[in-house]
This record gives structure tokens, C-alpha cells and sequence, in this order.
């Protein structure tokens, strides 16, 4: 599971993670989406882009 | 020597600060502040972050949990979740010190309650909160997943406190505030344009048809100083705008930046006049 919140800053990035995951399934460039979504901070970023759901 | 009955509380002296709003987001503010000291800044931006209430589940009562996320983990998930804690939902609450009860009672609590059976990812959506007003502010965090024939049933407690105690009470998320930038040119320019080149922040701009260096976005710049590095006539100059600020605030949802800062003002003035009733009385 994406931890709830971003480790570093604290945002609830999880909230975005289910779009995050079907946008960039459909194709969609991760940056854009990332952009589009207001994660702006790398650390945000980070943990959209680093976590791999394993169950 | 004044006398301390002459002491009045003199609110003009703070009025030759400027604030001015740069870009406002849902859940962000950027402002400049001008005319204004560090020592006052931070004390603001301390107070945003580690004394400003809002609510959190602080204790999960767990009757039935098969999945195979522990209770622990799963408590620690809840806890992180932000939920709306605005002066119009939390008024009615009691902050848990100054209540009277043993552990928790409805009257410094609320509960939201979780009863889901798999299969299913169950989502902050799902908590069913006794006082509708306090709910989670975002619908699509997951929680926990539930497998066939799994299933959850608990009580999440949800109660006032600050950043200071424990980061998950953290209204902000982001919240500082840097030096406002200062960009000198001088005279002994020599038009090359090397500045403009390297400046990883498009701040700068070499205008042919006038032949001259132009600053664009000034406050963009990040003061890294690669200008004055790279500028071999030293006709260039960054530096700190004595006195002036960007200040950044973005928070969690839980508070609007604007609430986040007017709590942490009234926090503040509320230590001041403790200072000054103990100067014109003695004592508290
Ligand atoms: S590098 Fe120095 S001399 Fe060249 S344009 Fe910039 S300020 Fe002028
Ligand atoms: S200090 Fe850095 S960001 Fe600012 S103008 Fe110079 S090179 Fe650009
Ligand atoms: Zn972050
Ligand atoms: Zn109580």
C-alpha cells in the first residue's frame, strides 16, 4: 500500500495515487499527469513514481 | 522611565507592514511581505506549523480486523489522514487537556466509524463520522485492502492537538518563507550577456536591440549567484532585499492557509498580551 502521506513534506499523496496509476497505464506521460495532478515538490514526485504495489 | 499604567497596547507600530498576495491555489498562498524583521517571520511560520490545532484520529479502537495489514500499521494509516478541522466544525470541541474525562469522552472526541468486508479497497470515503462536519478532506486515500471474506470493524477516535505533540496535527505541509531578491547592475557592464545565458531561472533577459542586460522575473531568482560568478567586468550584483519576503504556505487541507495564518496571529498576540498583563499586573 502507498503510504498515506508524502515522508518528507507531509502532503496526503495518496489520495492521488489511483489516478496517478490509470492515467500513466493509459499512456499518459508521468510528468504530465504529476503536473496536472499540483504534485509539484520532488518529494511528492518521488513517491508517486517510486512505489510499486506488490499486494 | 514610562510608567506601566502609560502602557498601551500601540497596534499603529505593525502597520508599516505591506502584505501583498503573489498567487493564491486551492490550499496554497504565496505571499510578499514587506517591512517586516526575521525574528517576527519565523515566529509566525513556527506557530503555523507546530501550534495550530486541528483534528486527528488519535486512538482506534480495532473490534474486528482479518486482513492482513496489523493493527498497528493500520491504526498508523488513520492517523495520518487529514481531516477537515476548520474553527466552524472544531469549535464545540474540547481540546483533551482541558477536559475533565479520564481517556476520551464526546465532548473532547468525535468517532468515525469503519465496518467493511472484502474483497475491496477500502477507502477514507468509507469511514462513516458521527459529526458529519468532520470527515476526511480527501475521499481517495486507500486505507487497507480487504481480501475474500475479510474484514474490518473499528472506532476511530479523532481528537484536537498541534504539530508539537505529534506531526500528524501539522496543519501545513509546506510553510516557509525565503528573502525577497535584490539584482544590482552597474555601469561597468559590458553587454556580453553571459548572465542571461547561464541563469538557471530565466531571470535575466540580454536585450539585443538595446544592447543591455533586463531582469524579467526577479522573483523567481533563487539567489544562487551564478551571475555574479560568471560576470568578468563584477558588474553585476544579488543580494537580500533588507526586510522584504516571499512566504510560501501550503497545507494539508485540514485548514485553509488564510485560517492556518489568522490562528497563528491570534496565537501569537495571545502570548504578547499574556507579557503585557504580567508587566502591567505581575503575574498571570
Ligand atoms: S555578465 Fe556582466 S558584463 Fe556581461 S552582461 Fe552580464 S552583467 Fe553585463
Ligand atoms: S542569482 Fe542565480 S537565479 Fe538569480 S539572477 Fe543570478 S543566476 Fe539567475
Ligand atoms: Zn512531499
Ligand atoms: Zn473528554
Amino acid at each position: 500500500m502507498i503510504p498515506v502521506r508524502c515522508i518528507t513534506c507531509g502532503k496526503a499523496i495518496s489520495a492521488y495515487f489511483d489516478e496517478y496509476k490509470k492515467r500513466t497505464d493509459n499512456g499518459e506521460n508521468p510528468k504530465e499527469v504529476l503536473d496536472d495532478l499540483g504534485l509539484t515538490r520532488y518529494c511528492c514526485r518521488r513517491m508517486l513514481i517510486a512505489h510499486v504495489e506488490v499486494w | 522611565m514610562m510608567a506601566l499604567e502609560d502602557l498601551v497596547v500601540r497596534e499603529e507600530e505593525g502597520s508599516k507592514m505591506e502584505i501583498d498576495i503573489k498567487n493564491k491555489a486551492e490550499n496554497k498562498l504565496i505571499f510578499i511581505v514587506d517591512s517586516v524583521d526575521v525574528s517576527f517571520l519565523n515566529a509566525l511560520r513556527r506557530i503555523c506549523t507546530m501550534e495550530v490545532p486541528t483534528i486527528t484520529i488519535e486512538a482506534v479502537e480495532i473490534y474486528k480486523n482479518n486482513s492482513t495489514l496489523f493493527d498497528e500499521v493500520l491504526a498508523h494509516r488513520l492517523g495520518l489522514v487529514p481531516l477537515i478541522s476548520d474553527l466552524e466544525s472544531t469549535e464545540s470541541i474540547l481540546v483533551p487537556e482541558e477536559c475533565d474525562c479520564e481517556d476520551h469522552c464526546p465532548r473532547c472526541s468525535v468517532s468515525l466509524v469503519l465496518k467493511e468486508r472484502g474483497p475491496k479497497i477500502v477507502y477514507s470515503k468509507d469511514f462513516s463520522p458521527t459529526d458529519p462536519k468532520i470527515k476526511p478532506v480527501y475521499d481517495t486515500i486507500p486505507l487497507l485492502k480487504l481480501g475474500e471474506d475479510e474484514e474490518v470493524e473499528l472506532e476511530a477516535i479523532a481528537q484536537l492537538g498541534i504539530g508539537l505533540e505529534h506531526a500528524k496535527w501539522q496543519p501545513t505541509t509546506a510553510c516557509a518563507y525565503r528573502y525577497y531578491p535584490l539584482i544590482k547592475l552597474d555601469k561597468s557592464c559590458e553587454a556580453c550577456g553571459k548572465c542571461a545565458e547561464e541563469c538557471p531561472r530565466g531571470v535575466l533577459e540580454f536585450d539585443e536591440k538595446k544592447n543591455k542586460i533586463k531582469i524579467v522575473d526577479l522573483e523567481n531568482c533563487s539567489m544562487c549567484k551564478t551571475c555574479m560568478s560568471i560576470c568578468e567586468a563584477g558588474a553585476i550584483e544579488v543580494m537580500p532585499h533588507e526586510g522584504k519576503f516571499i512566504f510560501r504556505i501550503e497545507t494539508d487541507g485540514s485548514l485553509s492557509p488564510e485560517e492556518v495564518l489568522t490562528s497563528a496571529g491570534d496565537i501569537l498576540a495571545g502570548k504578547s498580551e499574556k507579557v503585557v498583563t504580567f508587566c502591567k499586573e505581575g503575574g498571570s
